[in-house]
């Protein structure tokens, strides 16, 4: 008899696992949909005409067009300025994760001092407003002899990128036994091999991590290549999606075909380095 | 003649040793300072970085931020006059007020990642997908967000239809026209947008987390919430306390975009943070020495609460230890 | 050994040989374009490309090939951005050779980044119906600093469609503010927002505080608040307030006005054909082509807004005022060239091009009105610019245009009291760099 009732409160319990488990899915269906609307929803637009839109800015699509990404691609130079994003983007990633990867080193490996100190400035520079400082950026930059360069903004990117790249990779660091230097340094390496034949195949993930968030925010920056660039053929992408809409010519389903342009290359990018982000980095990182 | 060449080289030999002695401290001094040395070298891209872009800008605001600019004239010095206004000026009070208003769903920006990425970590069906889908709103700029939002927050827009569709009729107010209920919704369009990223942090915190400890706790007969709280928000103190401080520069600096594209600031000026009253100050109203001494009082504004967290969440970390 | 060394000795000097002739031969290549520049001058032109992206390809085209010697390297930067791009030039006395600003107020305040127009460039100028609003205090014969192209102004579109719906006579819309009140009625009652509007953003300073100022400035008031001589306390100013204020007071407009923009969702309520008026410009092939191609050409009509006091002075006139100037900047180094820039800008062809292209309505006198597209709207438009007046909108600071509508937004919420609101423009006046006394 107690056997039974054991069953019973089993299949009971069970029961509500079952049911925990679906309420746990719907909820979590509620919050993908609610993720993923404005998405769509931008997409749609994206294939509605003025009219259509105008017409009926929340409903569906009843005629498909494609004449908005047409548009696009005609207005703006669409390969130039993705080449330019790609320069810029790439180039400020590449040495921000490089100049952080140097200062996560000094700081947590060769334990120099002041280190602590030089950190803290580099992650303090993470709290700067940006509007505050466009008109002294652009002169500093002007002085620099950088207006107007891919030079600049790569520059600009890296240096806007190290707060947070430092922190990560110094968390990182940290973590990662000392003993593995101090076995290189014996076999003779010097600094510049341990960190690039030991410490970096080891950080990968937290590379990965930390360049899919700066990634995102070089990609989508306004301010910096505005103020860089001005109206220069060097512009990147997203500012020439800002151009499509003019003074007073706003359309809605214009500016939708061409943010879906500006977004596929992030998306892409997401897809291919999913799995290193979410393999433990971060939190490796901040452990 | 090897003698003497011996003899001859040997007073050369002691006085070289002694210098050697010498170098030996000597070298022993370069020995450190070679370290230094190559130390510096490592450190001086990032640094360079740094100061050129970054702390050089902010010196000459400081500055700029003493001067007396009238529209495009030539400023003239003014030392603390535009402190002096801007402590008068109850619009920048507002700001600063609304900068707190929206700061106090900080605990929103914290725990509700976390439940989510806790819901995820038990792998229910699906969870590799939902994973991607709310990561998704980060990578989307926010001048589109903002249009995005004006159209679904529209009185009649989707929102208010889905919200009377299910009975919550009286919710259905005109979101973007109360001042509370624009700036509730800005932050939660800003939340929605950021919320992904927390997901994701916490999910490779939790991949951390030892299963024996969840394990052992379950079979103590913890349920959902008390395993979350008790046992796993211990073990992530310090995840929480670096998304803790990314959700303070952002709400503080990075919804610029997104109030500039949702409701430029409005209704009235029930919108307006800080750092959007910068912008207009300085681009609108032409007074960029201005701007700058209300954007110097958002940076140590954002630098105070910051350090406050900071110290929050690593204080908290160790007394639990 | 030898023979080897001598080989590749040999082998080396041809390889050194090959490289000297390599370079020898890509300077000259380089040198060959290089030296048909040292014959261009490239003018930088700083614009938010007004009248858009194909109407300035035409431009540059057109430029390009009556000044074959000149090159024009265009920066365009997106309208709303404008000013963080062009400030930072003006304060570091650096960037391009010529640059726009919208007429009136915008433009002088930024004069000192302006070379003064010399006498032939303005020559050019003579061919346009105005261009005091490049000039000082609209005076043309004070300093000007630039050269428009374009007209602007505002007019209420009316949807012939909703009024006949409504019950009214679309051959005769309201012309009084009793007629509007009357009109909104019935169109509300047939389900219809009256007056489509969005209040957040400036436009509403720009495009509708100068319709109501009409009725109760003359020209004189207006160069008095160009001036800042004119308080906002004054009973005229505030009449225009409560002008304003009773538009959404009297439940002419759609619910979410305060808190949606003028340009897109404004606008696209009334192009919907779910509102039967809208207040917006004449600029460019924007509005009149833009609702007339959507609506229907002949559903779209234009008219003046509807007059407060009907015998005002300037009631029956037209808020006109130049669109974009265009001029040189202070710290050019190749200011002739820029000069015929300058000078093209207010010419005929560009009127040409404008019209054609972008649909926008010329200042030039010699334009051929054949080119200009067939549209009721537009004759209705070409009518009602014919006895044009001082425009109050751009007689607004940076921070009275911003107080306007902030103010409005809350007005129309029933926040704040007019008195409160005029309080708050008086403020913004004396904060104005260039208003205060």
């Amino acid at each position: 008899m107690t056997a039974t009732a054991a069953s019973d409160k089993m299949t009971v319990s069970s029961m509500r696992i079952v049911l925990a488990r679906w309420l746990v899915t719907a909820v979590l269906v509620v919050l993908a949909v609610v993720t993923l609307y404005p998405l769509i929803f931008t997409v749609i637009n994206s294939l509605k005409t003025r009219a259509a839109y105008s017409a009926d800015p929340l409903g569906f699509l009843t005629d498909i067009t494609f004449e908005n990404y047409l548009e696009t691609f005609e207005r703006m130079k669409v390969w130039r300025l993705l080449l330019n994003s790609i320069i810029t983007t790439a180039g400020g990633l590449v040495l921000s994760t490089v100049a952080a990867l140097f200062i996560a080193y000094a700081v947590t490996k060769l334990k120099m001092r002041g280190g602590n100190y030089i950190f803290l400035f580099v992650i303090a520079m993470l709290v700067i407003p940006s509007q505050v400082i466009i008109y002294p950026l652009y002169e500093t930059i002007l002085d620099l002899g950088f207006g107007g360069t891919y030079q600049g903004l790569i520059l600009a990117y890296a240096a806007f990128g190290l707060p947070l790249g430092t922190y990560l990779l110094s968390a990182y660091f940290r973590a990662i036994p000392d003993e593995l230097i101090e076995a290189a340094r014996l076999d003779g390496a010097g600094d510049i091999r341990i960190l690039f034949s030991i410490l970096l195949p080891i950080s990968t993930p937290a590379i990965a991590a930390l360049s899919i968030l700066n990634f995102v925010w070089m990609w989508n920056d306004l301010l910096l290549p505005l103020v860089i660039m001005g109206g220069s053929e060097k512009k990147t992408l997203m500012v020439g999606v800002a151009l499509l809409s003019g003074q007073y010519d706003v359309s809605i389903p214009l500016i939708s075909a061409g943010l879906i342009v500006a977004l596929a290359p992030v998306i892409v990018v997401y897809m291919l380095f999913q799995r290193q982000i979410l393999s433990g980095a971060i939190a490796g990182a901040v452990r | 003649m090897a003698e003497t060449a011996n003899l001859a080289t040997a007073p050369n030999r002691m006085a070289k040793r002694d210098p050697r002695r010498e170098g030996a401290a000597g070298s022993r001094r370069v020995f450190i300072r070679k370290e230094t040395l190559i130390a510096l070298l490592f450190v001086l891209p990032g640094l360079a970085l740094a100061i050129l872009f970054k702390l050089v800008p902010l010196l000459r605001g400081i500055w700029l931020s003493f001067l007396e600019t009238r529209g495009f004239e030539d400023p003239t010095f003014a030392g603390l006059a535009n402190y002096r206004t801007m402590l008068a000026d109850p619009s920048v009070h507002d700001s600063f007020r609304n900068a707190l208003i929206a700061f106090a769903t900080l605990p929103v920006w914290i725990v509700l990642p976390l439940v989510l990425a806790f819901l995820l970590f038990q792998k229910t069906p699906g969870w590799k997908f939902f994973r991607a889908a709310f990561f998704l709103p980060y990578m989307i700029a926010p001048i589109v967000v903002g249009i995005m939002f004006r159209q679904i927050l529209a009185p009649d827009g989707p929102l208010n239809a889905v919200l009377r569709a299910i009975g919550l009729a009286p919710l259905a107010i005109e979101w973007l026209n109360g001042p509370t209920s624009a700036l509730l919704a800005l932050t939660a369009v800003a939340l929605w947008s950021f919320f992904g990223l927390g997901v994701l942090t916490y999910l490779s915190g939790l991949s951390t987390v030892s299963e024996e400890v969840v394990e052992a706790a379950k079979l103590d007969g913890a349920g959902f919430w008390r395993l979350l709280f008790h046992i796993i928000m211990p073990l992530l103190k310090s995840v929480i306390g670096y998304w803790a401080v990314l959700c303070t520069s952002g709400i503080l600096i990075w919804m610029f975009p997104l109030i500039y594209a949702l409701t430029k600031g409005g209704p009235g000026t029930a919108t307006v943070l800080p750092e959007f009253l910068v912008f207009t100050t300085t681009f609108q109203f032409l007074d960029r020495g201005l701007g700058a001494a209300i954007g110097m009082a958002l940076f140590v504004f954002v630098a105070i609460v910051s350090a406050f967290v900071v110290r929050r969440m690593y204080v908290e970390g160790a007394q639990k230890k | 050994m030898t023979s080897t060394s001598l080989a590749a000795g040999g082998r080396r000097r041809s390889a050194r040989a090959m490289l000297a002739g390599l370079a020898f031969a890509s300077m000259t290549a380089l040198a060959g374009p290089a030296a048909l520049a040292a014959d261009t001058t490239t003018i930088r032109v700083l614009n938010w490309e007004p009248g858009g992206a194909d109407y300035w390809k035409a431009l540059v085209a057109e430029f390009e090939k009556q000044n074959p010697d000149i090159k024009v390297e265009l920066e365009t930067v997106p309208f709303d951005r404008y000013p963080e791009v062009q400030g930072p030039y003006i304060t570091t006395k650096s960037g391009p050779d010529v640059m726009e600003n919208n007429a009136g107020l915008e433009l002088f305040d930024r004069r000192r980044a302006y070379a003064e127009l010399p006498p032939e460039v303005l020559e050019a100028g003579k061919d346009l119906i105005t261009y005091s609003g490049g000039c000082l205090n609209f005076d043309t014969t004070k300093a000007c600093y630039g050269l428009p192209f374009g007209y602007q102004g505002n007019v209420m579109y009316y949807n012939k469609k909703v009024l006949a719906e409504a019950g009214l006579d679309p051959a005769n819309p309201p012309k009084t503010w009793d007629e509007m009140g009357a009109a909104c009625e019935k169109v509300k009652a047939v389900g219809k927002t009256c007056l489509a509007i969005g209040l957040s953003g400036i436009f509403p300073a720009y495009w509708d505080f100068p319709e109501i100022a009409r009725n109760y400035l003359t020209e004189d008031d207006m160069r008095a608040m160009l001036a800042g001589k004119m308080p906002w306390t004054d009973p005229k100013m505030v009449n225009i307030l409560k002008g304003l204020a009773s538009i959404t007071e009297k439940g002419w407009t759609n619910s979410s006005a305060p808190s949606i923009t003028m340009l897109p969702d404004g606008a696209d309520i009334f192009q919907s054909g779910n509102a039967a008026f809208a207040g917006t410009i004449i600029s460019d092939a924007v509005n009149w082509a833009a609702f007339g191609k959507v609506l229907g050409d002949e559903n779209l009509g234009a008219m003046r807004w509807p007059t407060l006091v009907a015998d005002a002075p300037l009631a029956n006139s037209f808020s006109g005022i130049e669109s974009s100037v265009f001029g040189v900047t202070s710290w050019s180094d190749k200011k002739d060239a820029a000069f015929k820039f300058v000078k093209f800008i207010a010419g005929k062809e560009n009127a040409e091009l404008l019209t054609k292209i972008a649909g926008g309505i010329s200042l030039n006198k010699n334009v051929d009105p054949s080119v200009m597209p067939k549209s009721q709207a537009l004759s209705q438009i070409l009518e009602i610019i014919k006895t044009p007046t001082l425009h109050a909108g751009v007689l607004l600071s940076g921070q009275e245009a911003d107080a306007l509508a902030r103010g409005w937004q809350e007005v129309a919420l029933g926040r704040l009291s007019v008195e409160d609101w005029t309080g708050r423009m008086q403020k913004a006046l004396e904060q104005s760099p260039s208003k205060r006394q």
